[in-house]
């Protein structure tokens, strides 16, 4: 273990200080953070000094202050004396010819700067500060001990796909010091940035652990994914699941960290495996039962369940999802820029959606008290938005800033940017177009209507922004945050376990459900029904029948199977709704993560392209309430009581009968059917009843 | 001798932060030999300490008399401390007290300074 740079220490303090809800950073929440880096400096120089580190956190934490009852400032400002300690810091950084202050200058300054909290406490405690803060300054940084002789096999199932490289070799002996060998057992997809492995850590003497799950990425991620996990998850595990045992690896030297999932169950057989892959496998009915009755009634209790009436505006929900409102062009505070148009956060929306509409590429925006939420320095983007953290409402108006000077102003995650010019290089309606054109659309991008066989229904593109302006009668509960079948981990014993924490928040309750429905889709429906325009546009009858129940036949197997799934989804959804019977709430989160999704990468051409008539479907949907006599015929009841089949692969899809769907009056939308979850599953068709039940 | 108090936040938001009081100023009141400092919620207080919501409007006043420092706490609602080694001790009316020790005023903890 060597030194951590204190902006990864200054990440933690942050959180713990809004956590105690106390929204100021002072030298206790820096030397709390400290004190946290297990085998850290501070941690290690106490121990060696006889002072147990449990005792003297319990001491400082009994005299730091009470949070405060209101929060009477803005963002989260470092104390007057944070500033002093830090320029002490900094002072012995640089006599040190150190590039960043790291932990042990940090400490330093905290000794030897008397008066702060943690250095009042010591001194009572009788702690010498005088020898410690000399004990500390001798304490070179640490020469990179050699990476200990750790042999990395691969199993034959890893060794077919894409290799490790040297740096997440080290990452991975760094993450299993106590053991002689580990075995990757295989890697889990879907991940942007994550390194998602499935290993067998060996002892020794040569015995085997049981499989765990570990995941490498950016340091500041993974800090960020376990305060997450301290936050929200830890405390709201059933028995058997994954669970994040240890605390993150962060070597020197490497930008990257790593975290282990432990399994904790008393079964090791199997490697485990994420959903995606174990669809076909289960069957429809092992599918559902699995989502239904394992993964939804074990966690249920203490997540979604946990829900309370919440009304939001659905932009702070889920503007976070769409792409940045903007792409900029850096531009250096010396350069002359004319007609500067001006965006300051807390942003008014009205007046945004009004000066968003008349910017064009090229124009120069000023923007103000936006915060760092990420810096990419391989695509050399800083994305930047309303606030710090992941709560959907922080990351709201995110923009992309390109070329960002970093020598000149502190771009790091979490930091307030007072001021800084950009020039416009997109909007946002130009990267959403841009998704859509890379689906090749049969219809003109900026429609109004996408045509659907005699139905027609809103191109998202363009009404969007009216779905972002509505207001949801929701609630909120403590949600996964990114409940794709790749983070739900079958392992021993046929339990789910969840991975994957960056996004846990407490957030829209319904988010969870639309996430995992529109991975249902896009990952396993729509590759077993195929790429084209009309294969989605078929999906797309299903999904709206089952919402209208009605019933359709002749679904092949491996499609049956994911409808099934999306049934058994649908029946979790209405138990999660706040007003029963009434599915608005999950058209929205639906809508807008179908909208989202055309711009996954990692998606089937075929699961964009039904993602995007699917939040055009929901938008329908949502439009009906208020004006179906407008914009539909009257008798549209025919078009799902004749079965639908899907061709075999290569064959023409079979035409669509030519009439609209059928649409309910406005008032009524009955839960969904309960598919018939045993014995049709191998049939080849499956059979939505009328009427469910 | 110019009459002077320098005080120093000890904990909340603005730990670290250091104040500096001179009756030259206009800052206090001076009355029968003695020199009155306030401290309060209340913008025209001398010491105003607007970001702790558990301090008064008018919660305690600083006061130079027969050559040292008392500190006066106004009735305040959440009461003015003293730190001792174990549980804080409630100012009742008016203590002398000490430069270098520490007290609290509502939530926020400060210290008078030897002035230099």
């Amino acid at each position: 273990m060597s030194a951590i740079l204190l902006r990864d220490i200054q990440i933690y303090a942050r959180q713990s200080a809004i956590q105690l809800r106390h929204y100021y950073v002072g030298v206790e929440h820096l030397f709390l953070a400290l004190l946290q880096i297990q085998g850290g400096i501070a941690a290690t120089t106490f121990e060696a000094q006889g002072i147990k580190t449990q005792q003297l956190v319990e001491a400082v934490r009994k005299r730091m202050g009470k949070p405060a009852a209101q929060r009477l400032w803005v963002g989260v400002p470092d104390t007057p004396r944070t500033e002093i300690v830090l320029d002490i810091a900094r002072d012995v950084a640089l006599d040190g010819d150190l590039k960043e202050v790291t932990e042990r200058e940090l400490l330093y300054a905290i000794l030897t700067e008397r008066d702060n909290l943690p250095a009042r406490v010591m001194s009572k405690m009788g702690v010498d500060l005088d020898k410690l803060a000399q004990i500390v300054l001798n304490h070179e940084t640490m020469n990179e001990a050699l990476p200990p002789d750790i042999a990395i096999i691969q199993s034959a199932e890893f060794n077919s796909g894409q290799p490790l490289h040297r740096e997440q070799q080290f990452m991975l002996r760094r993450m299993f010091p106590d053991h002689s060998a580990i075995r990757v057992e295989r890697r889990l997809t879907g991940f942007s940035s994550a390194l998602v492995l499935v290993v067998t850590p060996i002892r020794p003497e040569g015995g085997e652990d049981a499989p765990i799950v570990v995941k490498i990425d950016h340091t500041d991620s993974i800090l960020d994914e376990y305060n997450r996990y301290q936050t929200y998850v830890k405390a709201a595990l059933p028995l058997q699941t994954a669970r994040l045992e240890d605390p993150p690896t962060t070597p020197d030297g490497t930008p990257l960290a790593g975290i282990k999932y432990t399994l904790v169950s008393q079964g090791v057989d199997g490697i485990p495996q994420d959903l995606r892959n174990r669809v076909s496998e289960l069957g429809a009915a092992g599918l559902s039962r699995l989502i239904r009755e394992q993964l939804y009634s074990e966690f249920n209790r203490t997540w979604w369940q946990q829900k309370r009436a919440f009304t939001f505006p659905v932009w702070k929900e889920y503007d976070w999802l769409l792409p940045p409102m903007l792409t900029l062009d850096y531009i250096p505070p010396d350069q002359p820029t004319p007609n500067v148009h001006l965006i300051r956060n807390p942003v008014n929306r009205a007046k945004l959606k009004l000066k968003l509409r008349e910017l064009r590429p090229g124009d120069y925006v000023a923007l103000e008290n936006f915060v760092v939420q990420r810096v990419n320095m391989e695509a050399d983007v800083v994305r930047l938005a309303a606030g710090t953290g992941s709560e959907a409402e922080k990351r709201a108006y995110k923009l992309d800033l390109r070329g960002v000077d970093h020598s000149g102003m502190n771009f790091s995650r979490g930091y307030a940017i007072e001021r800084v010019i950009g020039q416009v290089v997109k909007t946002r309606d130009d990267l959403l177009t841009e998704s859509l054109e890379q689906l090749e659309p049969d219809f003109s991008p900026r429609a109004r209507w996408i045509p659907l066989d005699m139905l027609q229904i809103p191109n998202p593109l363009v009404h969007y922004g009216e779905l972002l302006d509505r207001t949801v009668n929701g609630s909120f509960s403590r949600i996964h945050g990114d409940l794709h079948l790749g983070n739900i981990v079958i392992g021993p014993k046929e339990q789910p376990w969840l991975i994957d924490f960056s996004a846990t928040r407490d957030g829209h309750t319904l988010f969870d459900w639309a996430t995992l429905e529109v991975s249902l889709l896009g990952d396993v429906i729509m590759p077993q029904v195929g790429n084209t325009w009309q294969n989605a546009r078929q999906v797309l009858v299903y999904l709206a029948a089952m919402t209208a129940q009605m019933p359709v036949t002749g679904m092949k197997t491996d499609v049956f199977i994911g409808m099934s799934a999306i049934s058994s989804l649908r029946e979790i959804v209405n138990e999660c709704l706040t007003d029963p019977g009434d599915l608005m709430e999950y058209q929205i989160a639906l809508g807008m993560c179908a909208l989202r999704a055309i711009t996954f990468p990692g998606m089937s051409l075929g699961g964009r392209r039904l993602m995007f008539l699917l939040s055009g479907l929901m938008l329908m949907e949502l439009n009906q309430r208020a004006s179906i006599q407008e914009t539909l015929p009257a008798d549209m009841t025919e078009v799902f009581q004749i079965p639908v089949s899907i061709p075999a692969e290569g064959a023409e899809a079979e035409p669509l009968p030519a009439s609209p769907p059928p649409v309910d009056d406005g008032v009524i939308y009955l839960p969904p059917p309960r598919l018939p979850l045993s014995g049709d599953a191998d049939s080849g068709t499956g059979e939505i009843p009328p009427g469910g039940r | 001798m110019s009459l002077r108090l320098d005080v120093t936040i000890m904990s909340g938001v603005d730990d670290g932060l250091r104040l500096t009081y001179s009756a030259e100023n206009g800052d206090g009141a001076q009355e029968d030999g003695c020199w009155k400092v306030s401290i309060g919620r209340r913008e025209d207080s001398d010491m105003c300490l607007r970001n702790d919501t558990f301090v008064s409007r008018q919660h305690a006043y600083l006061i130079w008399e027969d050559g040292r420092w008392w500190l006066q706490d106004c009735d305040s609602t959440n009461g003015s401390f003293l730190e001792t080694d174990d549980v804080d001790a409630k100012v009742k009316g008016t203590i002398p007290i000490d430069f270098g020790a520490l007290f609290r005023i509502g939530h926020t903890w400060m210290r008078i300074d030897v002035t230099g």
